[in-house]
């Protein structure tokens, strides 16, 4: 066991006029994740400690928060992996927060919608399945992993700075169909991004590249949308 | 792979110069050195001292050398090197100027300040460049 001090970032704005921190000491095994050291808080200490989970398992990206200033899924950090004995947890960055480290992600798939994330294909329906080969798969297989839990998208400066910029995420997400051999609305999306508050938002800080809890290469798949909007080619 | 067709956007000034910052900045190299290269083939490699290599480098203007031991200044007093300058000047002024219209972008938000912002940045940019070139020609 392990003894860890956890700050919490804390506000309800129906009895807080300014958010504050909570500090709680805690026993915990190197093995536990941050989930697991809210959900002792949530269940022994306060249970007004609010919080979004959902599959603890890294796949539905709910519970993107910063973990001692990096934003982290709360369920894939474990306290072995975090150098310091103390852990401060707070809400991402860039949205505004509706309670604890919940915050208001309309903004967020606002933008998201914005860039068409659906399959798009006007041929009659094929009789079985559109067929695609291997290499066209891998094309966008390293987009196609987001989980749509903003971790990159709150990690990025330029959002910080103007959140009409679409952001990190969105611009993967329309990189997972743009570069999608069975699709036919690349050309929408990229004129749809070839816009102030599009790609050319993105000064290449790599922030949303190190945030990723997925790993996805998104300063790289920004830079092939950039690409493809330069030169017209999808290649 | 076939796509929909849509409609051709007009001037979009991000797009132009987002390829411009990248195109300049190795322009710039460029330019840059040639004027070095052509300094020390011209002797200043054995004549001459780092900031003179530097002006050199920048700004390729015979005037800015007189107070060096250099000897082929009349290698300089072309309309070569003045074309050079100049290049180097419109890229130079047009790189910076846009880098300051990209911060107030980010950071100014819907504002009066943006707009009046921008205003400035343009006629500081004609006025500069305008400047420099009178300075180019005349000297």
């Amino acid at each position: 066991m392990k003894k860890i001090t956890l700050k919490l970032f804390r506000y309800n704005p129906e009895t807080d006029t300014k958010p504050h921190y909570d500090t709680y000491k805690l026993e915990v095994e190197p093995t536990d994740r941050v989930l697991d050291l809210l959900e002792k808080v949530k269940g022994y200490e306060d249970g007004t400690l609010s919080f979004r989970r959902s599959c603890a398992h890294g796949v539905c990206g709910s519970c993107a928060m910063r973990v001692n200033g990096e934003n982290k899924l709360a369920c894939k950090t474990l306290i072995q992996d975090i150098k310091s004995s103390k852990i401060t947890v707070e809400p991402i960055l860039g949205m505004p927060v509706l309670k604890d480290m919940i915050v208001d992600m309309e903004p967020f798939f606002d933008n998201y919608k914005k860039v068409m994330p659906y399959f798009i294909n006007d041929d009659p329906k094929p009789e079985k399945e559109h067929i695609q080969s291997i290499e066209e798969q891998e094309r966008f297989d390293d987009t196609a992993k987001c989980i749509l839990c903003g971790a990159c998208t709150t990690s990025c400066p330029s959002f910080w700075a103007n959140d009409e910029y679409v952001g990190p995420a969105a611009i993967v997400n329309a990189h997972r169909f743009i570069f999608d051999s069975r699709d036919q609305g690349a050309a929408e999306r990229l004129q749809i991004l070839n816009d102030q508050f599009g790609v050319y938002r993105c000064r290449t800080i790599f922030n949303c590249t190190l945030a990723c809890p997925r790993e996805i290469e998104i300063t790289k798949a920004i830079g092939e949308v950039k690409k493809a909007i330069a030169t017209g080619s999808l290649d | 792979m076939t796509s929909r067709k849509v409609a051709k956007r007009g001037f979009n000034l991000d797009y132009v110069m987002w390829l411009f910052m990248r195109l300049s900045a190795l322009a710039m190299y460029a330019v840059g050195l040639t004027g070095l290269t052509a300094a020390l083939v011209m002797g200043a490699r054995t004549q001459t001292d780092l900031s003179t290599l530097v002006r050199w480098t920048f700004f390729q203007n015979p005037s800015h050398v007189f107070s060096s031991d250099i000897v082929v200044l009349d290698n300089f007093i072309n309309q070569f090197w003045q074309i050079m300058q100049i290049t180097m000047v419109f890229f130079g002024v047009t790189h910076g100027l846009n880098g300051l219209r990209i911060v107030v972008e980010d950071f100014m938000g819907s504002t009066i300040w943006r707009t009046l912002w921008r205003g400035f940045i343009f006629f500081a940019w004609i006025f500069i460049t305008l400047v420099a070139i009178y300075v180019v020609l005349a000297s």
